[in-house]
């Protein structure tokens, strides 16, 4: 019997002591915080926000019974709006109110960890290098591609293609961190690189710095940056009928950047992104799985934008998922750390390992705090408002399309 | 009790029964013949940080993707072994840590970091006796 089925048999036949507890008596409430840009991204904050709430759900539905207690998880939200400085004071609350953790998109970690006195903060979207360190920032972990797992592939899957390439990052906090990545990345083939230059989060044209990156000789153009400035590098360029290939992070595949190219959506054709894996080597049926489960509690994320034969496009549940990891990883180690004590949770993250939404098992341990590796980066290109992998990578070339049209 | 509340249940079960038909797909494979073994490398290869080469390795090859380097080989074992040998290797080289592993039936990852270098072992067992090896390591 695989491990996996055998887990699966045992939560089964949990299930009902589960259900009889939950009527025993009143149950308390453990806090987790989802601190994340509502106003400024929308879709990645109800995103997070969606996946954390789905595993909460999941796990009330039996408790967790430390000491005779049985506590349920309340999920809170808190808008960082992308700032460092609410995101900071975002953290500090959740310390102060007595959260047992944070799901968080990134922004603001560099500060943020201290304040949260040795609470568990989990990333699900930002990868900087420097933010996860289980020495220095032992309280800090990661469920989400990191910067230089998306950087080192993009260079192993462009430079034996001999492109020249540009490479263009914005100024938030996501985009000078993907900046440093890819230097760090491309360092070793400088000949590849026609620029590398730095773009305003915050402009709506950019055409003078991809008229740079043309007179540079770039034969491709990797933009990392908020959804925002991918959209306007690309509509830059095809406005001036440079038809360039573009390849970003996972902030490519964000709605947002085909809602801002509804108009031309021959613009995204060719938009290639690098993101995690959706499925694993077991297969899709887990995300499947976890994408029915989603969609039955918050509906289907819509894109905004149809294919040419009218059909509505949907967002796959990326980030969602792991955020559901996280709270399903978090879960487990309150119950292996038999105390709320966000101290000691923490602790017990690094020892508890739980089978991933995707089918990949979720676990952290004390070398190593993230979760995705860099080896599940994958690759997938859009073609009519939706995305499949590229079959010119040999991870990609074995992962199947996820359906995208309702 | 919620609509919601059965759904840990039902998922579980589409789970299990999914669990089931891939390993069952996954054996298959495991119980044919090896054909004949690709050629080794005239001479085993040295990898960046000294990586370590698990007792009975044979290299077939090696290339640059851009800043990494990938190494191909096999080993002549089941999978099982055959992750085993990798991460004892990794775990007594100096200075590298296995960061992540996880086995399944026919295939496993052993992630490591060491020698200012991170990466991973792909192990994959696709006949009866041969498990094909691909390591992939980058600047950390």
């Amino acid at each position: 019997m695989s491990r996996r089925l055998a887990l699966a048999l045992l939560a089964l036949l949990a299930l009902p002591a589960g259900c009889g507890s939950s009527s025993s008596g009143p149950r308390k409430q453990l806090l987790v915080v989802v601190n994340a840009p509502f106003s400024s991204t929308p879709y990645l904050g109800q995103t997070i926000e969606n996946g954390a709430r789905l595993a909460a759900s999941e796990v009330n539905a039996s408790g967790l019974r430390i000491d005779g207690t049985t506590y349920d998880l309340k999920v809170q939200t808190k808008d960082s709006a992308l700032s460092p400085a609410r995101a900071l004071a975002n953290v500090r609350s959740a310390a102060n109110e007595h959260a047992i953790a944070v799901v968080d998109e990134g922004t603001g970690i560099d500060a943020s960890w201290r304040v949260a006195k040795g609470m568990p903060i989990c990333i699900v979207f930002q990868g900087g290098k420097e933010q996860v360190n289980p020495v220095t920032r032992p309280n800090v972990f990661r469920i989400a591609p990191t910067d230089h797992g998306i950087a080192f592939r993009l260079a192993e899957y462009m430079i034996p293609k001999g492109l020249k390439i540009g490479l263009l990052h914005d100024d938030s906090d996501y985009g000078a961190s993907g900046g440093s990545a890819l230097h760090e990345a491309f360092s070793e083939n400088a000949s590849s690189v026609a620029l590398d230059e730095t773009l305003p989060a915050d402009a709506v044209d950019l055409a003078p710095q991809i008229l740079r990156a043309r007179r540079a000789g770039a034969t491709a153009l990797v933009v990392w940056g908020q959804p925002a400035t991918i959209a306007a590098a690309i509509t830059a360029a095809r406005t001036a009928g440079w038809n360039v290939p573009f390849f970003t992070p996972p902030a490519g595949d964000d709605p947002f950047v085909r809602q801002q190219l509804a108009d031309h959506p021959s613009w995204v054709d060719g938009l290639t992104f690098a993101g995690g894996r959706l499925t694993a080597e077991v297969g899709p049926k887990p995300f499947e799985t976890f994408e029915r489960k989603y969609e039955a509690a918050y509906g289907v994320d819509r894109v905004g934008v149809k294919t040419r034969e009218g059909r509505e496009v949907i967002q796959p549940p990326e980030t969602g998922m792991y955020a559901y990891d996280f709270v399903n990883l978090l879960a487990a180690a309150v119950l292996k750390a038999g105390s709320t004590d966000p101290r000691k949770i923490a602790t017990a993250l690094q020892e508890v390992t739980i089978d991933g939404a995707n089918g990949d098992e979720r676990s952290f341990n004390n070398v190593s705090h993230d979760g995705v590796v860099d080896d599940d980066v994958y690759f997938a290109r859009f073609r009519d408002m939706t995305y499949a992998p590229v079959k010119d990578d040999p991870l990609s070339a074995t992962l199947p399309r996820i359906p995208q049209t309702r | 009790m919620t609509k919601l509340a059965f759904m840990p249940l039902v998922a579980l079960l589409v789970l299990a029964l999914a669990a089931c038909g891939d390993d069952d797909k996954d054996k298959e494979g495991l119980s044919k013949p090896c054909p004949t073994a690709p050629n080794a490398m005239a001479t085993a290869p040295t990898l960046p940080g000294n990586f370590p080469a698990a007792q009975g390795i044979t290299y077939t090859g090696v290339k640059k993707d851009g800043p990494s380097t990938i190494a191909s080989g096999y080993l002549p074992d089941t999978i099982g072994p055959a992750h085993d040998a990798y991460v004892s290797a990794v775990k007594n080289a100096p200075g590298y840590a296995v960061t992540h592993e996880e086995q399944d039936v026919a295939d496993s990852e052993v992630n490591f970091s060491g020698a200012g270098n991170s990466g991973q072992v792909k192990l994959l067992q696709t006949c009866k006796d041969r498990t094909q090896v691909t390591i992939t390591i980058r600047p950390a």
